[in-house]
């Protein structure tokens, strides 16, 4: 497939023919697509599909096989180690499982994306983290932990988490997949009101039913693979 | 510095089960090892007191001038393994003898003549270090003009500076062994505590975290386990102590030296070496869980 010109200002996601081999499997082959910013982005497709796996390509907690990856304007081929904590500073990401810190309050779970960046003043971080937590309706739970909240609060904080930072590009690995349909809405809705805010988000689903809430874009996945003429999903 | 010590002091309090049985851990590693310094200390005193007791006798030469006598005392009193030198004459000796043998001084009243020798008595000071320094130095007083011959408890000496030197080593060897022992119990307890927050590890990285600001605080953990352990340890050691010593001392058991508790500066070295221990053992610990 010919290479696109690249425009950083347009373009927040690129792969080019990447491909990502645990051993002798192949989870991802020859993978191709790009994303422009401010996109509602889905990648769908069957379970074991290598969603997730393309997910952990982009935050880089897996790292390529082969090809060629621009996340916000990072080479992930060439990547340093140390730079690796800066683009994922760049993102908010959302998991399935929700990964909150279960010993640390959901205005803790929050506010370490804040301190993590460096943020040191207690007044600021006090602000975002209740601003954000009131925009995700948990600000009356702030001082809650964890294991004590439902999974559709659990992934509000989650997401909430995904958006303090102001990111401009959240990651949202099945988000939904764990939620009742009640649940799996409002977290949708968030996700709807943090893209008219501006970010870009993307989402990896196989759930028939947020496919068809609509999108700006997508890619179908199939045993590693991208379906789409020439291997390539747009 | 202060919002790692902050976040370091908050996990510390979050994971209070797990840094409580590292700190008992180490507290009790602390406590064998430094009963082993506090009896080797007390040892060692024991050996200086008794050392200082050891007495060499330098028989002079029948008719040594007084000139002579001052000279051999003058020489001797500048050795530095030498405490004190009191000369002795013949009829002192005897005097000391009849003293000795209370009623049965008739023995000796058959006499004309006084057969013991003029003699210099030397006492040590408590650095001699061994029974062959102490033979050197009964060889060098044997060498001097106007000394016949010099007398010491040579084989009593030996014997017991050979018991010592063993029960030195021997502790030496435990205390390496148990130290390394410690070592690797620490370390371990402390990979167990980063084990069951790997998660929390993972998820930090995840939200943007470099190395910096999740071993920081762990290392302060580390080190604050190793000063509580530490602490613990000695103050165990000190009620133990407290405890034990009058009752020897009421049971006659301490009656020729002072027992004595660890030095401030070995106490501070071992609060020191606690420290470095929790901070190893978090250094190797977190290597493997910062290379995902």
């Amino acid at each position: 497939m010919k290479k696109m010109p690249f425009d950083p200002e347009r373009t927040i996601i690129r792969l080019y023919d990447v491909s990502k081999y645990f051993g002798e499997t192949d989870a991802l082959v020859n993978v191709t697509f790009d994303v422009c910013r401010n996109e509602f982005f889905f990648i769908s497709g069957p379970s074991g599909a290598g969603k997730s796996t393309l997910m952990k390509l982009l935050y880089l907690e897996e790292h390529m096989s082969s090809g060629y990856a621009i996340v916000d304007g990072m080479n992930l081929a060439r990547i340093r180690r140390n730079q690796v904590p800066m683009l994922r500073r760049r993102l908010g990401i959302v998991f399935q499982d929700y990964k909150l810190i279960p010993n640390k309050s959901v205005f803790d779970n929050v506010g370490l994306v804040l301190e993590v960046a460096g943020i040191r003043s207690r007044k600021t971080v006090r602000d975002r983290v209740m601003d954000v937590l009131e925009k995700v309706g948990m600000a009356d739970r702030h001082d809650a932990f964890p294991p004590t909240l439902s999974g559709g609060e659990q992934q509000r904080v989650a997401v909430a988490r995904a958006m303090v930072g102001n990111p401009s590009l959240i990651l949202a690995d099945e988000p939904t997949a764990s939620l009742d349909p009640e649940a799996a809405e409002m977290i949708f809705d968030l996700l709807v009101s943090a893209h008219s805010e501006g970010t870009t988000i993307v989402i990896t689903t196989h759930d028939r039913y947020l496919l068809s809430k609509g999108c700006t874009g997508s890619i179908y996945l199939k045993k590693g693979q991208c379906e789409g003429p020439d291997g390539a999903c747009r | 510095m202060k919002d790692t010590i902050r976040r370091g002091a908050a996990d510390f309090l979050n994971y209070k089960y797990l840094h409580g049985i590292c700190v008992i851990t180490i507290a009790l590693s602390v406590f064998v090892i430094s009963a082993f310094g506090l009896f080797l200390i007390n040892a060692g005193d024991l050996m200086v007191s008794w050392k200082k007791g050891i007495r060499i006798i330098a028989y002079l030469e029948p008719g040594a001038d007084e000139e002579t006598r001052d000279l051999i005392i003058g020489e001797m009193e500048t050795y530095p393994e030498v405490a004190g030198v009191e000369y002795v004459s013949s009829g002192e000796a005897l005097d000391w003898l009849k003293e000795e043998i209370g009623r049965q001084t008739a023995l000796l009243e058959g006499l004309t003549d006084n057969p013991l020798p003029d003699a210099v008595e030397v006492s040590l000071s408590g650095d001699i270090d061994g029974a062959d320094a102490i033979s050197s130095l009964a060889a060098r007083m044997e060498g001097l003009d106007g000394v016949a011959d010099v007398e010491y408890a040579r084989k009593w000496i030996e014997r017991f500076g050979g018991i010592y030197n063993l029960f030195r080593l021997t502790s030496m060897i435990l205390i390496g062994l148990i130290v390394s022992a410690v070592m690797m119990i620490v370390a371990n307890t402390i990979r167990l505590i980063l084990y069951s927050r790997i998660d929390e590890i993972k998820i930090t990285r995840i939200i943007g975290a470099d190395d910096a600001f999740i071993k920081y605080p762990l290392y302060f953990e580390g080190m604050m386990l190793g000063f509580l352990g530490g602490l613990a340890g000695l103050v165990l050691l000190y009620a133990a102590f407290f405890i034990t010593v009058p009752q020897l001392s009421s049971a006659g058991l301490l009656v020729y030296f002072q027992v004595r508790f660890l030095p401030w500066n070995l106490v501070l070295l071992i609060l020191l070496i606690s420290m470095t221990v929790g901070w190893i053992g978090c250094y190797f610990s977190i290597r493997r869980f910062l290379r995902f």
